[in-house]
């Protein structure tokens, strides 16, 4: 049993590429070993934006051998007449490195062949190693590559130095002009010269005795701890930013922490404003108390040290300056209120074809309206309205010039100072939410509908130009638009039929959209129940239970919800399934009938009575279940109709010779079957659980 | 060491950048929006043979004027422009020397690599590298090119590309570039260029004649096409500059709506791919004459 340790010593590596990069190395390393054979008992791996390390312990020697049968020349071609072997057979044993007389017969689907069982011998692990290691490190899958020099590569960045130690011994390759053997250093420029490892554990301690931090989650951690002793010391906590924290503890092999502060007069500055200035100037963290944003920020340096205080000193001064540029933003943009400025978005494109941004918003106030009245919230209409007049002022800002993260953020900022209500700015500051699976969506009614109009305004003008997304290509981000029509209008529990909005909005853009209304809203279904499927399924919900329901339900999400779980719900019921099973059936006899009229005086036999007697007064049950939405009272009583259909399929041929009672059955189970898929489109339901993809 | 001026900067930079060989080369005499469009770096970059140069490119950016009132904003800056082909090995520790050069002491200050890729579309360039962060300030843009007029590149050039008045200004914890010393106890960077930022910011912004550039536009794209033709293409590349400068007038002026903007950047490329290919040729026609031209050690 033996280590394999492998790092690979480069230029900085992009800060969002490090860990798949790593992820990938390992996890090919152990698959091609694993498929040799050789299963590795550990995997370890690490980064920093300067190496990539990989450890897989407990690796046998040697591949073990292997025995493989091969099959030869069809015995009818092998021997000649005198029963001596041809030269196919002779040339099949040279192959296969044995004598003729040890070659065997097979039987096949095409005759007697003859076969052979050829062992390979395993190989020493390391010299697979040396021709592995080299493979995969090359053909690993970045998002980008580059080459240097006199055309190395292709690979993320320029490659210096390679360890590749099996069992302590140095594996025997060379990539890109680069040796690999046993020796690494700290720093390509501060550093004390290169140094020979032995092992991981050897490599882990001498890195660690010159302060490198290999473990991204190790640096991550004390870069955390650091700061918030730091932000401690002054009475504050750092601003919580993930993502921020993520990639500092990816740009960096010693994780030291600069601490710095600023004027206090710059405090005047929106809190948004600071936080994303020395976010995305400076990766640097804002300084906060409870009482608000401290005049500090955090961020990290390549190093445990600022010897001689340069280090805090130029970030200051890089942080004042760059404050000072977005003061002057701030300023410029405050000469005039949001709403003196609605002229400015004349001259802003939406899109060429669609018109400007001074037209979507026109477009928006009125959408907003009937919105409101869809849901028969008439009361927010004036709110809605006010905030879609302003909802994309701040695209011509300064601020959002500079900072585009800062798009809504800044609107809503500038219209509270404004004097918006609450409502009304807090609508603008959400509208691109959920921007992320992880976002909420707006917090209240206002932000909600306004964030529909918006998507859905943009969702019928881009289709209305022809404009759909491909499998690869969406670069107006509408796949994104349309999950947030979705999660606002189930999480927001918006109960209108976003079919109506959508054909509204189309004709709010009168003749800019070129394909016909019906066209763009058959795209459009499909386009929405994509997403519905998708974020219905991560709730758990089986994909049968949701097309049964996306059947019937229409784009009335919440409705469509209430289906799904309702099916839910009763399909563990007894009667349930024999039901759904009833439906196909009934779905399968009735298929190429015409429509036939129904007379009761028809029914014959006491089983068809009784089914029609039940089937009333199922048909006026459900339709009151269904009429105060409770659709799991519908389906139970469905449920339990399917005892009444089993002894009517066992007892009555529906199929009778005489024309009058086959049509008069086939016309009742027309009616059954309107009733059996009203709540739910009962065919959908899948009966054999083993059918069941898993979701 | 002493804080350097301006031109203790750029002279500190040439030495060490001549110490490695580099051929020390003077600014183009044609306005540019920046060092890479000088034809000794994207001509040269292109082709077999090995290159070496450092130069002061003053580079004009008519959009980021702003009337000689904003500290950091110029509507003409400076860069100090190397470029190393074929990249050799060590060209991070090289770039670190040439800091210390300036007197900037590593062992006292933070220097990182932060992923920026660079890529210019009225070039139909691209290449990968870094912004440097020293102390959080963006010092330098390192760049290994991968592509130059729509060529791939080999062998690939290494560009460093240093911000001077970023440089100096954050040496000297200036508050504004105006104040940097341009001359060590002599006048200030204001002293020698703020009238000049003042006059092109009312050019760009407010009197230049939209109609003549847009002549002169026309004009310089024919005469780039026409000296083509006649196989002379550094004259060819000289007029596709001026296009591209025009464009950029034309821009900061407000004259180039977003529809215009994608064809006039088209007509440039165009221009710039054409170039790129007819220097290749006539490279190959020469015997690529630099071929050899650095003995061993010291191009790589």
């Amino acid at each position: 049993m033996a280590e394999l340790f492998l790092e690979v010593r480069c230029e900085e590596i992009p800060a969002g590429m490090l860990q798949a990069g790593t992820r990938e190395l390992a996890t090919r390393l152990f698959e091609e070993l694993m498929s040799r054979q050789l299963p590795a008992r550990t995997v370890e791996t690490a980064f920093t934006p300067r190496r990539l390390i990989v450890t897989l312990d407990g690796l046998a020697d040697q591949e073990p051998d292997r025995e493989e049968e091969v099959v030869g020349p069809p015995v009818s071609a092998a021997f000649d007449d005198q029963g001596e072997p041809t030269r196919a057979a002779t040339g099949f044993a040279r192959r296969c490195g044995v004598e003729v007389e040890e070659l065997t017969r097979v039987q096949t689907e095409k005759g007697e062949y003859l076969s052979a069982v050829q062992r390979t011998e395993g190989r020493p692990t390391i010299e697979l190693l040396a021709e592995l290691v080299p493979q995969i490190l090359a053909s690993l899958s970045w998002p980008k590559v580059m080459r240097w020099g006199a055309g190395e590569g292709p690979w993320v960045r320029p490659v210096h130095g390679i360890v590749a130690l099996f069992g302590g011994q140095v594996i025997d390759f060379e990539l890109f002009g680069v040796t690999a053997g046993n020796e690494t250093s700290a720093h390509p420029w501060l550093s004390d010269g290169t140094f020979a490892v032995e092992s991981a554990a050897d490599h882990g301690r001498k890195l660690a005795r010159r302060r490198i931090v290999v473990k991204v989650e190790n640096r991550r951690k004390k870069i955390q701890d650091e700061m918030a002793r730091l932000a401690a010391a002054v009475g504050g906590r750092p601003v919580e930013d993930e993502a921020l924290l993520e990639k500092l503890a990816c740009i960096c092999e010693v994780p030291g922490v600069v601490e710095g502060s600023f004027d206090p007069a710059f405090l005047e500055l929106p809190r948004e404003v600071l936080v994303t200035s020395l976010r995305d100037h400076q990766s640097a963290f804002g300084v906060e108390s409870d009482a608000g944003l401290l005049p500090r920020f955090l961020t990290v340096m390549d190093r445990a040290d600022d010897p001689a205080g340069r280090i805090q000193a130029g970030n200051e001064w890089v942080v004042a300056a760059r404050l000072e540029d977005a003061r002057f933003f701030y300023q410029e943009d405050r000469k005039k209120p949001l709403s003196e400025r609605s002229a400015e978005l004349e001259h802003l494109s939406f899109h060429a074809r669609l018109g400007s941004y001074a037209d979507k918003t026109e477009r928006l106030v009125q959408l907003g309206e009937v919105i409101c009245e869809s849901l028969g919230r008439a009361d927010l209409a004036d709110e809605v309205k006010s905030a879609a007049r302003l909802l994309k002022i701040d695209l011509v800002t300064e601020m959002v010039k500079e900072f585009t993260s800062l798009q809504g953020v800044m609107g809503g900022v500038y219209a509270r100072e404004d004097g918006a209500s609450d409502e009304v700015w807090q609508a603008i500051y959400d509208q691109y939410l959920p921007a992320s699976t992880g976002d909420a969506i707006p917090s209240g009614p206002v932000g909600q509908i306004v964030g529909l109009a918006d998507r859905i305004d943009t969702l019928v003008g881009i289709f209305g130009i022809g404009l759909k997304p491909t499998s690869s290509k969406d670069p107006f981000g509408l796949r994104r638009a349309a999950q947030g029509v979705v999660r606002i209008a189930l999480e927001g529990d918006l109960a209108m039929d976003l079919d109506l909005i959508a054909a509204k909005a189309f004709q709010l853009y009168g003749d800019r959209v070129t394909v016909r209304g019906k066209e763009i809203l058959e795209a459009w279904r499909p386009f929405l129940f994509d997403r519905v499927r998708y974020l219905l399924g991560l709730e758990g919900y089986a994909y049968d239970e949701i097309e049964a329901a996306l059947a019937v339900g229409g784009t009335n999400l919440p409705d469509v919800k209430a289906r799904v779980d309702a099916i839910h719900t009763v399909r563990d019921a007894p009667g349930f399934l024999p039901v759904v099973l009833a439906a196909k059936r009934i779905s399968n006899i009735v298929k190429d009938a015409a429509e036939q009229s129904f007379r009761e005086d028809l029914l014959v036999e006491s089983a068809e009575r009784d089914l029609y007697a039940a089937f009333r007064s199922l048909r006026e049950e459900t339709e009151a279940a269904e009429a105060q939405g409770d659709f799991v009272s519908c389906l139970r009583q469905i449920a339990g109709f399917a005892d009444g259909l089993d002894r009517f399929f066992v007892e009555v041929l529906v199929m009778d010779e005489n024309v009058e009672l086959r049509n008069n059955r086939l016309a009742l189970l027309q009616s059954i079957q309107r009733v059996l898929s009203r709540t739910a489109e009962l065919t959908r339901i899948v009966v054999d659980r083993s059918e069941h993809r898993d979701d | 060491m002493e804080q350097l001026s301006l031109q203790g900067l750029i002279l500190e930079l040439s030495r060490f950048w001549a110490d490695q060989g580099c051929v020390i080369q003077q600014p183009y005499d044609l306005e540019v929006g920046a060092g890479t469009m000088h034809p000794d770096t994207f001509l040269r970059v292109l082709g077999p043979e090995p290159w070496r140069v450092g130069y002061v490119q003053p580079s004009r950016r008519p959009a980021d004027a702003r009337y000689g009132e904003n500290p950091f904003r110029l509507g003409k800056h400076y860069q100090f422009q190397v470029v190393l082909m074929p990249s050799p090995a060590d060209v991070q520790p090289l770039y670190v020397r040439s800091l210390e050069a300036m007197g900037i002491n590593l062992a006292e200050h933070d220097l990182r690599f932060e992923e920026d890729n660079w890529e210019a579309p009225t070039l139909g360039a691209w290449g990968l590298g870094w912004q440097v962060m020293l102390d959080g300030m963006e010092i330098t843009q390192f760049t290994y090119f991968q592509q130059a007029g729509g060529l791939d590149l080999a062998p690939i050039s290494a560009e460093i590309t240093y911000g001077l008045e970023r440089l100096a200004m954050f040496l000297g914890r200036s508050q504004s570039v105006y104040d940097v010393e341009w001359v060590a106890g002599g006048p200030s960077y204001g002293a020698v260029r703020h009238q000049d930022e003042v006059e092109f910011s009312k050019y760009y912004f407010e009197t230049a004649n939209v109609d003549f550039l847009r002549s002169q536009f026309d004009g310089c794209e024919a005469e780039s096409q026409a000296s083509l033709e006649a196989g002379l293409v550094l004259p060819a590349y000289e007029y596709a500059l001026r296009c591209s400068q025009l464009f950029n007038v034309l821009d900061a002026r407000g004259a180039v709506s977003v529809t215009d903007r994608v064809a006039v950047i088209k007509r440039i490329r165009n221009l710039a791919v054409a170039c790129a290919a007819e220097y290749v040729a006539s490279r190959e026609r020469l015997g690529y004459p630099l071929l050899g031209a650095w003995q061993e050690g010291t191009d790589g």
